[in-house]
C-alpha cells in the first residue's frame, strides 16, 4: 500500500461513519414498522372481514366520531359467538357447517363462564401507538375519504396484523403536503378507480406543528 | 563539545528598549542547537507537571460528575431563578470563546501584518485558541434542557423532513464555532509540522518516533516543502483572519438579536470582539509568563515581546472601555426608560460589585500600561492578567444577569444565584482546559522551532572539523576547508 | 352514569388505570420506541360514553354552602374537569378556585382507601359490613346515652340534614350540629330579623354607591361567585358604575377592588356607621375609628345623597350583630331594601345554618364526659375551633368517635372508626342554592377508592336490624331521593340532564339548636386589652377555614393579596414595621392572652399602622401530605370569643409583637409591585372615559404610539399571519398567503376588562386543571442548590414551596398586582389586578431566536409551543418581554421521581388532550390550543364553519367576574374582536411592537367627588 492510500483510509472511515448516520437518521430507522407481535387470541380478520363481509366500523367503531378508533368490546364478540347457541363452535355460514374452534373456544373459556357473563377482558397487544404528544384525530381522517388501509395496510389479508407504516413523522407529512389521492383510496380498497376518481384533486391537509402537536 | 555559556540577558545583549520586529534576533540564543535543545528540552516530564496534569484532570473529572448530576436531575440543581433564564453556563461560553480569540488574532493577523514579536508567543496562544473553543462548545451542550437533542440544532437529512431555524442566532453560533474550530485547529496543525520533523529526528523512543513521523506527514525538509508550506501557511492565515472577526460577532448577535434592554445595540459585534482579544491576550500572559520562567524560555519570549503585546492589551482595553461608555450614553441618548432603567440598575442596582468589577478589572487597571516600566515587568503582567480574566468573565455576568433579572416585566424581576453545580462545572472547565494544554506543552514544541530559527543567526564557523552548518532555510551545507592542508 | 356500581363499572375502572398509567408515562421526553402496551377493552361497552370523546354530567359543588352549578366533563369514565353550570341560578357557569380545585378532593392521594377501626391503638383495616355492624352495635348500645349523642355535620343545604336527622331521631339521638366556620353568622341572623331571610338576594348593578363594613363579598363572605358576577357587572357599566368604599382595617382582596379605603379601628364600626347613619356623632367615631373626620363626614354625605346604595357588615368583632343590624337599618332607611337588597330572591344556601355555639357547647359537653358517641362529617373540630378550647382533650373522654370523613384530618386521626364518605363528584345528593329550586349532585364517576356514601352507611346500618329496617323504606339514598322526587324516577332523570329542577329539598324536622346553646362569654372589650396591636386572623380567601388546604393546586395558588403561597405570614405596615425594624421574611412572634404564633412577616400597607392580621387556612398537623406541616394557624392565639350570634369573633384581642432572631424568604411570586411607570396596568377615571376622546395615558418617553391594527395586524411577520398579514410587507414568511386550509382567516385573541378583574385568581387554577400544569411547591419537590444550606443532607431543599423560592413556579396564566401611590404609606393607594399569560404576539420576539422551530407562529395567529422539538435553550423565554414562559426544571411529569406532580390518583385527572411536559422542556399558555383543535373537530363532523364565541379558554370560562373574553379578532362576529375596538383597549407594550393578541381594556375608578 502506497504511502498515498494510507492517508485516504482515515477520512474515508470518517466520511463512511458519516453517511451511514445520515441515512439511518433520514429513513427513520427508529420506527416500530412490521411489529407484528403475538395476540392473546388470533383473531382472523380475513375471515370476518372477507368471508362475512363485516366493515370495520362494526368493531372499530368510533373511528369516524372520535379520535380514538375504539375497540370491540368483549360482549361484541359474544354477540355472534354466542356461548348458548353455538358454543365454542364457528358460526355456521350459510353452506359452511358449524365446527369446533380452538381460537374460539379460548375466547368463551378464558374470557366467558357458563352463562356467556364475561369474566375477563382481553389483553390486546397493541399494534399501532404514537406517542403521546401527538394528537392523532382518527375521525378527520376517516371522514375525509382516507380508506382504513392506507395507513393500516390490507388487514382484511393479514393473518397477523403487522404495523404497515412507519407512523414516522415524515411519513404522515408527505400525505399532508402532498395530499390524498381519492383514486388511492378507491384502490386500496381493492377497487378499481374509474376515470372520475383519477379526475379528482388529491385532498391536502395542514402542515402547522399545532395541527397535531399541543 | 560546544561550551554552551549562560545565555547573556537581554540587559546585557540590548540595553535599550526596543520593539521587537520580524528581522529582530534573539541575542541569548546562540544557535540552532541551542533552539533544538531549548525547546526539545522542554518536552521532558517534570514532577511539576505531573502534579499539575493531576490537578486538572481531577477538577475536570468533578466538573464532569456535577454534569452528569444535572443531567439526570434536570437543569433545576443550576441556580438558575426564572426569568434569569441564562447563567453561568452561557457566561463562561461567551468567556470562553473571547479567550479562543487572541491566538488566531497573533498567528494570523499578526503574522499577515510581520509583526515579529508574534513569532515567540503564536504557537502557545495557537494551542490556547483550539483548547479554549474547544472548551466553549461543550458550555452550549451543557446549558441546554435536553442535552441528548442537541444535534437538531445540526442541519442535516432526517425523517421528520424538518431543519433547524436558521434565523435563530443559537444556529448561527453552532456554524461559527465549529467553523473557528476546524480552521484554527488546522492551523495549528500545519504549523507543527516541520517542528513534529525535528521532534521524529531526535526522538528516541521508537514507538513515539513512529506516531512523530505519522504527524510530520513525512516532512523531509527539502525546499519543495518549504515552499509549499509557506504558501499554504499564508492561505490559511488570510482564511483565518475573518474568522477572528466574525465569530465573536455571530456570538454577540446571540444578545444583539433579543430586545431586551442592554442586549438590543448595535456596538455589540465590535465591543464583543475587542473584548475577546483582549481577554486572549490576557489568558495569553496568563499563560507564557509560567511557562518562559518555568521552561527557561526567556531568552526566547523577550521582554520585547511581552512589551508589544502589552501594547495591543492596552490598545483593546482601551477600545472595550470606550464602548462600555459608549453604552451607557446610548441608553441615556435613547430617552427609552426601560434602558434607561436597566443602566442605572446595572451599576447601581444590585449587581453594583458585578459591574464595577467589570470596569476596573478592564478599564481602569490596564491603563498602567502606559508605564513602561509596568509593560516589561512580566510579574505585573502576570498579575494584570488575571485581572483582566477575572474581569471580563464578569463582563459576560454584568451582560446576562442584571438583564434578565431587570426586564420589561416588573411582576417578574428576581434574583440569581449559582448553586454548587454551575459552579463545579465552571471549574471542571478550568480542569478541562488545562489538561489538554499540558499535555500539549509536554508532548509538542511550545516554541515555534522554525521560526525562531529563522531569527536566530546562522551557526558560524566553528573551530570543530567536519561540521556541517543548516542555514535558515534548513538547507544542509557541506563544511568545506578553507585553509589548505586542514585535513592533513 | 345510570349503573355506577357493578362488576363491568370497576373492570372499567382498572382499564381505566392501564390507560392512564400509559398516558402519564410517556412524556415529552419519551421519543424512544415504547414498551410493547396492552389494550384492554370493555367487557361490555357503556351506552353512554364514545372512547375519546368526553361526557358532561350536571352535578352539584359542595365545597362550600353555596352550592354552585357544576358541568363535571369526564373522559372515558373519569372526571378530567369541572366548569360552572350555565343554567344554574347562582354561579351561570362561572367556577371559584376552589370549585375547580375539588377535582384533588376526589383523587387527594390521601384519602381513606377502606373503612378502618381503631384496633390496640391504630387504624386498621376493616370490612364495610364489619364497619356498618361495629357503628350499630355501638349505637343500640348506647340506650340512655343516646340522647347525648352528638352528630356534628358540615353544614349543607338540600335534602341530606333533614334525612340525617330523620336517621338520628329513630335512634333517640338528638338533630344534628351543622358548622360552617366561614359563614359570617351576624350577618345571617341580623339579615334574619331585619328582612326575614338569611341571606338577601344582593343587586350590585342597581346601585349607585357600594359600602362595605368589613365585608369581604368578593371572597369567604356569602356566595362569592354569585356577588362576583353582579359586582363586576355592576363596575363594567363604566358611565354610572356604582363608586365603591371599603371601610375596615385591613384592605382584604375585596377592599383592594374598592375605590377609596377608610381604615377605620377594629370595634369602631359602629360607631361609624352610625355616624354615617347620621346617628352619631362624627367626630366621636373618627377618634374612635382614627380615621380623617372630613372623609366620614363626606362620605355621610355621599350615603345621604346617593340613592340607591347598597351597604354591607362583615365585621368580626364582638360587636359585629349590632354592627350588622345597624348597617341594615341604614340600608332601610336608605330605601335600598327591595332595590338593591332583595329578600324576595334570596339565596337559601345559609337558611339553617347552626351556629358554633352549638359545637362549642357539644365540645363542653364531651369535656364533661357526657357524651358516649360523636359523630363527625365534614367538620374538623380539632383544627377550625381555637386552640385555647381544648378540642382534643374533650374527644379524648369520649368513649366512641366516628368519622366519615374521606380524609386523615386531625379530628379524624383521633377517632375509632372511619368510615370514609364518597366525594360529591361519586355519589348522589341535591342542593337548595336558591328558593324553589333543587340543584341535583350525581355522580360523575365510579368511586376512586373503597369508600361509600355516608347516607348509604346509615341506611346500612338500620337496614342490618329488623326492628329498624322498616324505618328507612329506599333500599338506598339515591332511590330515597328519587322517593319523594316529583314525578319519581323519571322526572329524576330527566331533571338530571340540566341538573336543576324546580321544588324544594326536605326539611329538617329536628329541633334547631340555634337557641339551645347558651351563649358565649363576652370576650373583653378591645380597648381595655394589654398589647399596643389588635390581632386580626381571617378566613383565606383561597383556603377558607383550612378545609381546601390539602389540594395543591390551592397551596400552591398565591394568596390574591399577599401572593404568598405554601405558607402562613403575618401582615404589618411598613411604617411600623419600619419602627421594630422588621423586614420581608422576618419571623415575628404574635402574644394574645390566649397564646402565641410566630410566622415571617410581610409588610403590607393595607393593613392600619396599630394592626397585625394574620390568615386561617395553613397551620394543619395532619390532613395529608400537601397540608401537614405547611404554615402556622392563627387560631392558636385567639381566645373563644363569640359575637351575639354565636359565631366565631376573629377580631376581638390585642397583641404584642416581637422580632425574632431568626427569617425565612417568603415563597412569593411577586418580583415588584411598582409599574415604574410601563403603563402595564392602566387605568382611568369614569370622568375621563366620558369626557373628550383624547385622555392621557400612562405613555412614558420615548414610547411611540401605535394605532390599534384592525384584526389585531401584523406589518412584518407574515408568516405568522397568513392572509391576515401586511400585503405590502416583503416578508411573506413561510406560509403561503393564500393557505387552502381555512386556518390562515382566523386570529385568536383575547380581550381582558381590567374594570371587570376582580383578582380573584380563579382563571389560575382553571388553566392548572386544563393543562396539566404540574405543582412544584411541595416540601419535597425542591432540589438543596447549596447541600450544606436549607437542605436536608441527601440533596433535598424541604421548605414548603422551595421551587417558587427561586421563581420555578408554572402559572402559564397569573394574576400580577401592581399598586399605585402609598408610598408614603399613606391608605390612599390605587391597586391594578393585571392578568398576564402569553400575549401571541403576531411579532413575537420568542420565535426567531429559537434554534429548533419549538416555537413559531401558526396561520391562525397562535405562538405555538412544541414540546417535543424543544431542546431546552431557553432563548425564547429571554426573548420575551412578559416573561410567561416556564421551565420544566425537574422531571415533575414523570411519574418515577420524586418530584413528580401527580401522585397516583392524581393522575386520573390528567387532561388526554394535553401533553405531560418532561424536563428539559419550554412550556407556556397556548391558548388552550387544544379547545380550538376540539371545537374545529366538531365544527368539521357537522359539517359547518366554527360558530362565534361557540367555545371559549378555560380560564375565560371560569371567570366569576367574566373579564377575559376569547375568540378569532379576525371576525367581527366574534365579541372579542368587537372588544378589541373599545376605546379603553390597549397592548401591553404596544412600543416593543410585539403586536400582541392579548388587549386589555383599562380599568376605571371612581375618585372621590367626580374626577381627580
Amino acid at each position: 500500500m502506497t504511502s498515498r492510500r494510507k492517508w485516504a483510509l482515515v477520512p474515508g472511515f470518517v466520511a463512511l461513519a458519516g453517511a451511514v448516520a445520515l441515512l439511518s437518521a433520514y429513513s427513520g430507522a427508529s420506527s416500530s414498522q412490521n411489529f407484528t407481535p403475538e395476540q392473546p387470541i388470533n383473531f382472523p380478520h380475513p375471515t370476518h372481514v372477507q368471508k362475512l363481509g363485516m366493515n370495520c366500523l362494526y368493531c372499530h367503531y368510533s373511528a369516524n366520531k372520535s379520535p380514538d378508533p375504539g375497540l370491540p368490546a368483549v360482549g361484541t364478540c359474544l354477540g355472534c359467538h354466542n356461548p348458548i347457541e353455538v358454543g365454542p363452535n364457528r358460526p355456521k355460514i350459510d353452506s359452511i357447517p358449524a365446527r369446533q374452534s380452538v381460537e374460539i373456544k379460548k375466547l368463551l373459556d378464558n374470557y366467558a363462564d357458563a352463562s356467556g357473563k364475561p369474566k375477563k377482558a382481553i389483553p390486546w397487544v397493541r399494534i399501532h401507538k404514537l406517542p403521546e404528544y401527538v394528537h392523532f384525530p382518527h375521525m378527520r381522517h376517516v371522514n375525509a375519504g382516507v380508506a382504513c388501509q392506507s395507513c393500516h395496510g390490507q388487514v382484511q389479508r393479514m393473518q397477523r396484523v403487522y404495523q404497515f407504516s412507519s407512523l414516522n413523522m415524515g411519513w404522515c407529512i408527505n400525505c399532508h403536503v402532498n395530499g390524498y389521492k381519492p383514486a388511492d383510496a378507491v384502490r386500496n380498497t381493492e377497487g378499481y378507480p374509474t376515470a372520475a376518481d383519477n379526475a379528482l384533486p388529491p385532498k391536502k391537509a395542514r402542515y402547522d406543528c399545532s395541527a397535531c402537536h399541543y | 563539545m560546544a561550551a554552551t555559556a549562560r545565555p547573556k540577558t537581554m540587559a546585557e545583549l540590548s540595553p535599550r528598549p526596543n520593539v521587537a520586529s520580524a528581522n529582530q534576533q534573539l541575542p541569548g540564543v546562540i544557535d540552532y542547537e541551542q533552539v533544538d535543545r531549548d525547546i526539545g528540552g522542554s518536552l521532558s516530564p517534570t514532577a511539576g507537571w505531573f502534579g499539575a496534569l493531576a490537578v486538572a484532570i481531577v477538577l475536570f473529572l468533578w466538573g464532569a460528575g456535577a454534569w452528569t448530576y444535572q443531567i439526570y436531575w434536570g437543569l433545576g440543581n443550576a441556580g438558575y431563578n426564572p426569568p434569569v433564564m441564562w447563567g453561568v453556563y452561557i457566561i463562561s461560553f461567551v468567556f470562553w470563546v473571547g479567550i479562543g480569540h487572541a491566538g488566531t488574532l497573533i498567528s494570523a493577523i499578526l503574522y499577515l501584518f510581520r509583526a515579529g514579536f508574534r513569532t515567540t508567543i503564536y504557537r502557545c496562544a495557537e494551542a490556547m485558541t483550539v483548547f479554549a473553543v474547544m472548551t466553549a462548545g461543550l458550555f452550549p451542550i451543557i446549558h441546554i434542557g435536553r442535552p441528548w437533542k442537541f444535534f437538531w440544532l445540526i442541519p442535516y437529512p432526517n425523517w421528520r423532513l424538518i431543519w433547524p431555524n436558521f434565523k435563530s442566532p443559537l444556529v448561527w453560533d453552532v456554524f461559527a464555532i465549529s467553523t473557528y474550530l476546524t480552521v484554527s485547529a488546522t492551523f495549528l496543525y500545519v504549523g507543527l509540522v516541520p517542528d513534529i520533523a525535528v521532534l521524529r529526528d531526535r526522538a528516541t523512543n521508537p514507538v513515539r518516533k513512529r506516531i512523530l513521523a505519522v504527524m510530520s506527514l513525512g516532512w523531509r525538509n527539502s525546499e519543495k516543502e518549504w515552499r509549499h508550506f509557506a504558501r499554504m501557511y499564508l492561505f490559511l492565515a488570510a482564511f483565518s483572519t475573518p474568522l477572528v472577526l466574525s465569530v465573536h460577532s455571530v456570538v454577540s448577535f446571540d444578545f444583539a438579536m433579543a430586545i431586551n434592554p442592554g442586549w438590543h445595540t448595535t456596538i455589540f459585534p465590535p465591543y464583543f470582539v475587542a473584548g475577546a482579544i483582549f481577554s486572549g491576550i490576557g489568558m495569553v500572559f496568563t499563560i507564557i509568563i509560567p511557562i518562559r520562567k518555568f521552561f527557561r524560555l526567556q531568552h526566547y519570549v523577550t521582554i520585547n515581546h511581552l512589551d508589544a503585546a502589552a501594547k495591543l492589551c492596552l490598545f483593546t482595553s482601551l477600545v472595550v472601555g470606550c464602548a462600555y461608555l459608549v453604552e451607557f450614553w446610548v441608553a441615556w441618548y435613547s430617552a427609552n426608560r426601560f434602558e434607561q432603567q436597566y443602566f442605572w440598575n446595572r451599576v447601581f442596582g444590585e449587581w453594583w460589585w458585578a459591574a464595577w468589577i467589570m470596569l476596573t478589572c478592564n478599564m481602569v487597571f490596564p491603563l498602567s500600561l502606559f508605564s513602561q516600566r509596568l509593560r516589561r515587568n512580566p510579574t505585573w503582567l502576570f498579575i494584570l492578567s488575571i485581572f483582566i480574566n477575572l474581569g471580563m468573565w464578569f463582563e459576560r455576568f454584568v451582560i446576562i444577569v442584571p438583564t434578565l433579572s431587570h426586564e420589561f416585566e416588573p411582576w417578574q424581576w428576581n434574583h440569581y444565584a449559582p448553586s454548587w453545580v454551575d459552579i463545579s462545572i465552571l471549574v471542571g472547565s478550568f480542569g478541562w482546559f488545562f489538561m489538554w494544554f499540558l499535555l500539549f506543552i509536554k508532548q509538542l514544541p511550545v516554541i515555534a522551532i522554525a521560526e525562531v530559527k529563522e531569527i536566530v543567526p546562522p551557526k558560524l564557523r566553528s573551530p570543530h572539523v567536519h561540521e556541517d552548518a543548516i542555514d535558515v532555510t534548513g538547507r544542509h551545507q557541506a563544511y568545506e576547508p578553507d585553509t589548505p592542508g586542514e585535513f592533513d | 352514569m345510570t349503573e355506577p356500581a357493578g362488576s363491568a363499572g370497576v373492570k372499567r375502572r382498572d382499564f381505566l388505570k392501564v390507560l392512564g398509567a400509559a398516558g402519564a408515562v410517556t412524556t415529552t421526553v419519551g421519543c424512544f420506541q415504547e414498551d410493547v402496551e396492552k389494550l384492554i377493552p370493555y367487557l361490555v361497552s357503556p351506552d353512554d360514553t364514545v372512547p375519546g370523546v368526553s361526557t358532561y354530567f350536571a352535578t352539584t359543588c359542595r365545597e362550600c354552602a353555596a352550592g354552585c352549578g357544576l358541568i363535571a366533563e369526564t373522559r372515558d369514565g373519569r372526571a378530567i374537569k369541572l366548569e360552572g353550570n350555565p343554567v344554574h341560578p347562582v354561579n351561570h357557569g362561572a367556577l371559584c378556585a376552589r370549585g375547580q380545585a375539588s377535582l384533588q378532593g376526589l383523587y387527594n392521594p390521601d384519602r381513606y382507601r377502606h373503612p378502618m377501626a381503631r384496633k390496640n391503638g391504630k387504624l386498621e383495616r376493616i370490612t364495610w359490613d364489619e364497619g356498618i355492624k361495629t357503628l350499630r352495635d355501638r349505637i343500640s348500645g348506647l340506650g340512655a346515652g343516646a340522647a347525648n349523642a352528638v352528630f356534628v355535620n358540615q353544614h349543607e343545604t338540600g335534602s341530606f340534614p333533614a334525612f340525617l336527622d330523620q336517621w338520628l331521631a329513630g335512634y333517640g339521638m338528638p338533630a344534628h350540629i351543622a358548622y360552617d366556620g366561614e359563614a359570617p353568622h351576624a350577618v345571617m341572623q341580623a339579615n334574619r330579623q331585619s328582612y326575614g331571610s338569611a341571606w338577601p338576594g344582593l343587586d350590585f348593578t342597581a346601585a349607585k354607591l357600594i359600602v362595605a363594613v368589613g365585608a369581604d363579598f368578593l371572597e369567604m363572605w356569602g356566595s362569592s361567585v354569585a356577588q362576583q358576577l353582579s359586582f363586576a357587572d355592576a363596575r363594567a357599566k363604566l358611565a354610572d358604575a356604582p363608586r365603591f368604599v371599603y371601610i375596615g382595617p385591613r384592605r382584604s382582596l375585596t377592599g383592594l377592588n374598592a375605590d377609596e379605603w377608610v381604615a377605620c379601628k377594629p370595634g369602631s364600626e359602629l360607631a361609624i356607621v352610625n355616624a354615617l347613619a347620621g346617628k352619631g356623632d362624627l367626630a366621636a367615631a373618627a377618634t374612635a375609628g382614627g380615621v380623617d373626620q372630613a372623609v366620614l363626614q363626606r362620605l355621610a354625605g355621599e350615603i345621604a345623597s346617593t340613592k340607591p346604595s347598597l351597604v354591607l357588615s362583615g365585621v368580626t368583632t364582638a360587636n359585629a350583630l349590632d354592627v350588622a343590624l345597624a348597617v341594615n337599618a341604614l340600608n332601610v332607611a336608605a330605601g335600598n331594601v327591595g332595590v338593591t337588597i332583595k329578600p324576595a330572591e334570596a339565596l337559601t344556601s345559609f337558611d339553617r345554618v347552626g351556629s358554633p355555639n352549638d359545637l362549642r357547647d357539644a365540645v363542653q359537653r364531651m369535656a364533661s364526659g357526657a357524651v358516649q358517641l360523636a359523630m363527625f362529617r365534614g367538620v374538623n373540630p380539632v383544627y377550625v375551633l381555637p386552640k385555647s378550647l381544648r378540642v382534643a382533650e374533650a374527644l379524648a373522654k369520649v368513649p366512641f368517635k366516628v368519622s366519615f370523613s374521606p380524609y386523615p384530618d386531625e379530628t379524624t386521626e383521633l377517632c375509632d372508626l372511619v368510615l370514609p364518605d364518597d366525594h360529591f363528584l361519586e355519589s348522589w345528593g341535591d342542593a337548595e342554592s336558591v328558593r324553589g329550586s333543587v340543584s341535583l349532585q350525581q355522580p360523575a364517576m365510579d368511586r376512586v377508592f373503597d369508600t361509600r356514601a355516608t347516607a348509604d352507611v346509615l341506611i346500612g346500618v338500620t337496614k342490618g336490624d329488623p326492628a329498624t329496617a322498616s324505618r328507612i323504606p329506599a333500599a338506598d339514598y339515591r332511590s330515597w331521593l328519587i322517593g319523594r322526587f316529583p314525578g319519581g324516577a323519571q322526572a329524576f332523570g330527566a331533571a338530571l340532564a340540566r341538573g336543576m329542577a324546580p321544588g324544594s329539598p326536605a326539611q329538617s324536622t329536628g329541633a334547631s339548636r340555634t337557641v339551645a346553646a347558651a351563649p358565649a362569654p363576652a370576650p373583653a372589650p378591645l380597648e381595655g386589652q394589654q398589647g399596643d396591636f389588635y390581632f386580626l386572623a381571617y378566613p383565606s380567601p383561597v383556603l377558607g377555614d383550612g378545609r381546601a388546604t390539602n389540594k395543591p393546586w390551592l397551596q400552591e395558588l398565591p394568596d390574591p393579596v399577599t401572593k404568598i403561597a405554601w405558607q402562613s405570614w403575618i401582615e404589618i405596615h411598613p411604617t411600623t414595621a419600619a419602627r421594630l425594624g422588621i423586614e420581608n421574611g422576618d419571623h415575628i412572634t404574635v402574644t394574645t392572652a390566649a397564646g402565641a404564633v410566630t410566622a415571617p412577616a410581610y409588610i403590607f400597607m393595607g393593613v392600619r399602622q396599630d394592626v397585625v392580621a394574620m390568615a386561617t387556612g395553613r397551620g394543619h398537623t395532619g390532613y395529608g401530605r400537601y397540608a401537614q406541616n405547611v404554615g402556622v394557624n392563627p387560631l392558636d392565639a385567639l381566645p373563644v370569643a363569640h359575637d351575639a350570634s354565636g359565631g366565631l369573633a376573629l377580631a376581638t384581642v390585642k397583641a404584642r409583637v416581637a422580632k425574632t432572631a431568626d427569617s425565612s424568604p417568603l415563597v412569593t411570586t411577586e418580583g415588584s409591585a411598582r409599574q415604574h411607570a410601563r403603563g402595564i396596568g392602566r387605568a382611568i377615571t369614569v370622568a375621563e372615559l366620558n369626557g373628550p376622546e383624547e385622555e392621557e395615558v400612562e405613555h412614558f418617553a420615548g414610547d411611540n404610539k401605535h394605532d390599534f391594527l384592525p384584526g389585531l395586524r401584523s406589518p412584518v411577520a407574515n408568516d405568522a399571519q397568513g392572509v391576515l398579514g401586511n400585503p405590502k410587507s416583503k416578508d411573506k414568511g413561510m406560509y403561503d398567503p393564500e393557505h387552502w386550509s381555512g386556518m390562515a382567516k382566523r386570529r385568536w385573541a383575547m380581550a381582558i376588562d381590567l374594570a371587570r378583574c376582580t383578582g380573584c385568581s380563579a382563571c389560575v387554577t382553571a388553566c392548572y386543571a386544563e393543562n396539566n400544569i404540574p405543582t412544584v411547591g411541595a416540601p419535597w419537590q425542591g432540589r438543596s442548590l447549596r447541600p450544606f444550606h436549607s437542605g436536608d443532607g441527601n440533596g433535598w431543599d424541604t421548605r414548603p414551596g422551595a421551587n417558587i423560592l427561586k421563581g420555578r413556579e408554572m402559572q402559564w396564566i397569573r394574576i400580577e398586582r401592581y399598586y399605585e401611590g402609598g408610598e408614603d404609606g399613606s391608605s390612599d393607594f390605587d391597586t391594578r389586578f393585571v392578568p398576564m399569560m402569553c400575549q401571541h404576539c403576531g411579532n413575537a420576539p420568542c420565535e426567531p431566536v429559537c434554534p429548533v422551530y419549538a416555537t413559531y407562529h401558526s396561520p391562525d395567529g397562535l405562538n405555538v409551543q412544541v414540546y417535543n422539538r424543544c431542546v431546552g435553550t431557553r432563548y425564547c423565554s429571554n426573548g420575551c418581554p412578559y416573561k410567561v414562559r416556564y421551565f420544566n426544571w425537574h422531571g415533575y411529569g414523570e411519574p418515577a421521581r420524586r418530584q413528580y406532580a401527580f401522585p397516583e390518583p392524581l393522575n386520573w385527572q390528567l387532561n388526554p388532550d394535553v401533553t405531560v411536559r418532561g424536563k428539559g422542556v419550554m412550556e407556556k399558555c397556548s391558548f388552550c390550543v387544544q379547545r380550538i383543535r376540539e371545537a374545529e373537530h366538531r365544527a368539521k363532523l357537522e359539517g359547518r364553519e366554527l360558530v362565534a364565541d361557540e367555545f371559549t379558554t378555560s380560564c375565560a370560562q371560569a371567570c366569576p367576574s367574566r373579564a377575559i373574553t376569547f375568540g378569532d379578532a379576525a371576525d367581527e362576529k366574534w365579541s372579542v374582536a368587537r372588544l378589541a375596538e373599545d376605546r379603553r383597549a390597549y397592548h401591553v407594550f404596544e412600543e416593543l411592537n410585539t403586536f400582541t393578541a392579548v388587549v386589555y381594556l383599562k380599568k376605571v375608578n371612581h375618585p372621590a367627588g367626580g374626577a381627580r
